[in-house]
């Protein structure tokens, strides 16, 4: 199970990654009337989370196409790079926001 | 039918993508000349499942529900008789596009209010390496933006002469 912070956080991500999806998709042609809902409901959900959170989460997005990854046999998704022991005890254990040391992309555990 | 077409024609390694290439994002699998349906959601039912039918995606239900949310946010009825609903995935794992064809026409909400008779479906997965998804999307509509293309579409009965279609092959057709 993901924290709460870190399931707001990848579903942040989700709208994001859906909102920028329907600009392009706006750019060829299509009907996207309803992006304003997207655009509220992202604006909502971003308001559940610290501001401290967003902020990190907001900086890295600029950066990256995907902020937030999961971790898999113990290696950040984003980077490729091995996760420290300890970091990996907290990540499994604290459900806290954990960030990879290699890139700083919030890392999330789901096995 | 709006097309704004621009750099996003361009693939990740630089080619700029051709009409006949859109022909790789087809397969017989995904064609079918008679849709049943006159409604949008029992088309997009039938479509979905051509693509469970083609082992093209894992999951036909969460396709499903991605296609009608998509519709939510705007028709992808774009008008001239065309519909393109399309949408990323994590049931797929590569661009695939499904052709279904009515000759009675289904009422899709399109933007011009008339019924749709050329169906396209797009789907694509989360993330991809090369970004085909908009530029396949983006040749689509702009293949479909000329009345010979749709006019060529609607008389295609097999799979072969709706590549020969696609493609401009008249020896084909």
């Amino acid at each position: 199970m993901l924290s709460k912070e870190l399931e707001l956080l990848v579903a942040l991500q989700d709208l994001d990654i859906m909102i920028k999806d329907i600009e392009d998709v706006k750019e060829i042609g299509f009907d996207v009337a309803g992006r304003e809902k997207l655009i509220k409901a992202r604006e909502d959900l971003a308001q559940k989370l610290a501001k401290p959170i967003v902020f990190n989460y907001e900086k890295l997005r600029k950066r990256y196409m995907r902020s937030i990854v999961p971790v898999k046999d113990d290696t950040c998704l984003g980077c490729f790079m091995r996760i420290p022991t300890q970091l990996i005890t907290r990540g499994r254990t604290d459900r806290e926001v954990i960030s990879c040391e290699g890139c700083g992309r919030i890392l999330y555990w789901y096995e | 039918m709006q097309v704004v077409w621009s750099s996003k024609e361009n693939l990740n390694n630089g080619e700029v993508m051709q009409t006949s290439d859109l022909v790789n994002y087809f397969s017989p699998d995904l064609f079918l000349a008679k849709l049943k349906h006159k409604s949008k959601a029992k088309c997009l039912e039938q479509m979905a499942a051509l693509f469970v039918d083609s082992k093209c995606i894992r999951n036909g239900e969460i396709v499903l529900e991605m296609l009608q949310q998509r519709e939510k946010l705007g028709s992808t009825g774009i008008g001239k008789g065309v519909a393109i609903p399309h949408g990323r995935t994590t049931a797929t794992m590569d661009v695939h596009i499904a052709f279904g064809k009515s000759e009675k026409g289904i009422e899709f909400d399109a933007i011009d209010k008339k019924p749709v008779h050329l169906v396209f479906v797009v789907l694509a997965p989360p993330q991809e390496h090369d970004n085909k998804y908009l530029p396949v999307l983006g040749k689509l509509v702009e293949f479909l933006n000329e009345t010979k293309n749709r006019n060529k579409l609607l008389k295609a009965e097999t799979y072969e002469e709706f590549v020969a279609a696609i493609t401009g092959d008249s020896n084909a057709e």
